[in-house]
């Protein structure tokens, strides 16, 4: 999928690759990755500001952790993160349904 | 000597960016730390082209410049207007309790209500700013232009902490109560350099090339 068709959702991507526990960038990145079995192509190092914004937002929050003699920044959902979340799947649910619908009335149908 | 690829990418990437000193070395840290972490993957050891390889996956300093600049900017406005919703209001009632007593002449009064007025107005402008870029822009877009909205205002509040200064300190030298009034106004003037430089630090932010087709 394209990196402009990946954008548009990033914020639930993010959020929702964080729900099992806190990581840092690159793991996030790389378990959005693993979890689109490769479909999703973003430029990985606008991961950054992405979450950066949501930390601003009051979806997350990060802090440094030690990791032999560097430091990673790990980050994790907060409350508000998690009603986030899951109001992007009910979204996404419901987007998906009436895109579907149109464009393949057998699914309708079959519904 | 061979420059590493990845110092390379973030040094090239910080010469373009400006903002908060402490965001920006945090972020710029956080992408050096992923960059490392992607060319590991690629190859165990040091190696310059698994370097090479991670540096052109994580996107051009073209690519990369204007997502950041975008957080680095509306820091610095967040910092504005943090700055002015605190000290404003403290200056606001420093100068009624300053000047509640002896007289001023016309003027003076006129300028120092004035200005009283625009520092309170900017500084529930800047809680409104502070508002649309933190929890309130979970569900409101945030206007591009609204950094550079926060650093006029900032600017107008210096002025109006500028003017406020000044009468506060004809008034202590005409006040009975001088040494509160010439203390209020030495707090006026260092708010006034305070704000002011906020300010131009947020306007500097606010012109550079904006991201585009980015959620806010």
């Amino acid at each position: 999928m394209r990196t402009d068709a990946v954008r548009g959702h990033l914020d639930g991507l993010l959020l929702a690759a964080l729900e099992a526990g806190p990581l840092h960038g690159y793991a996030i990145i790389t378990t959005v990755q693993e979890r689109s079995n490769g479909a999703l192509e973003l430029r990985k190092g606008t991961i950054y500001p992405a979450l950066n914004r949501l930390e601003r937002l009051g979806l997350l929050r990060s802090a440094w952790q030690a990791e032999g003699e560097r430091r990673r920044r790990c980050y994790e959902l907060t409350d508000a993160g998690r009603r986030t979340l899951a109001d992007e799947r009910t979204a996404w649910r419901e987007f998906t349904a009436a895109i579907g619908s149109v464009l393949d009335p057998a699914l309708r149908e079959a519904t | 000597m061979t420059a590493d690829p990845i110092e390379a990418r973030v040094a090239e990437l910080s010469a373009v960016l400006h903002g908060p000193a402490r965001l920006k070395a945090r972020m710029l840290e956080e992408l050096r730390g992923g960059l490392a972490d992607a060319a590991a993957d690629l190859s165990p050891g040091p190696d310059p082209d698994a370097a090479r390889r991670a540096v052109a996956e994580f996107g051009s300093v073209s690519e990369l410049a204007p997502a950041f600049q975008r957080e680095l900017t509306l820091a610095q406005a967040r910092r504005t207007a943090r700055t002015m919703a605190l000290l404003l209001p403290l200056l606001i009632a420093g100068r009624y309790w300053a000047g509640s007593s002896g007289t001023a002449p016309h003027l003076l009064h006129l300028a120092a209500v004035n200005a009283t007025a625009l520092a309170a107005a900017t500084a529930l402008l800047a809680t409104v700013f502070l508002a649309l870029t933190g929890a309130f822009g979970r569900r409101l877009p945030t206007p591009g232009e609204l950094p550079l909205a926060v650093a006029w205002t900032g600017t107008v509040a210096a002025a109006a902490v500028g003017v406020g200064a000044l009468t506060l300190t004809a008034a202590a030298v005409l006040s009975a109560n001088w040494p509160l009034a010439a203390a209020t106004a030495l707090l006026a003037l260092g708010s006034h350099a305070r704000i002011a430089s906020s300010a131009r630090a947020c306007r500097r932010c606010a012109r550079l090339p904006r991201a585009d087709a980015f959620t806010m």
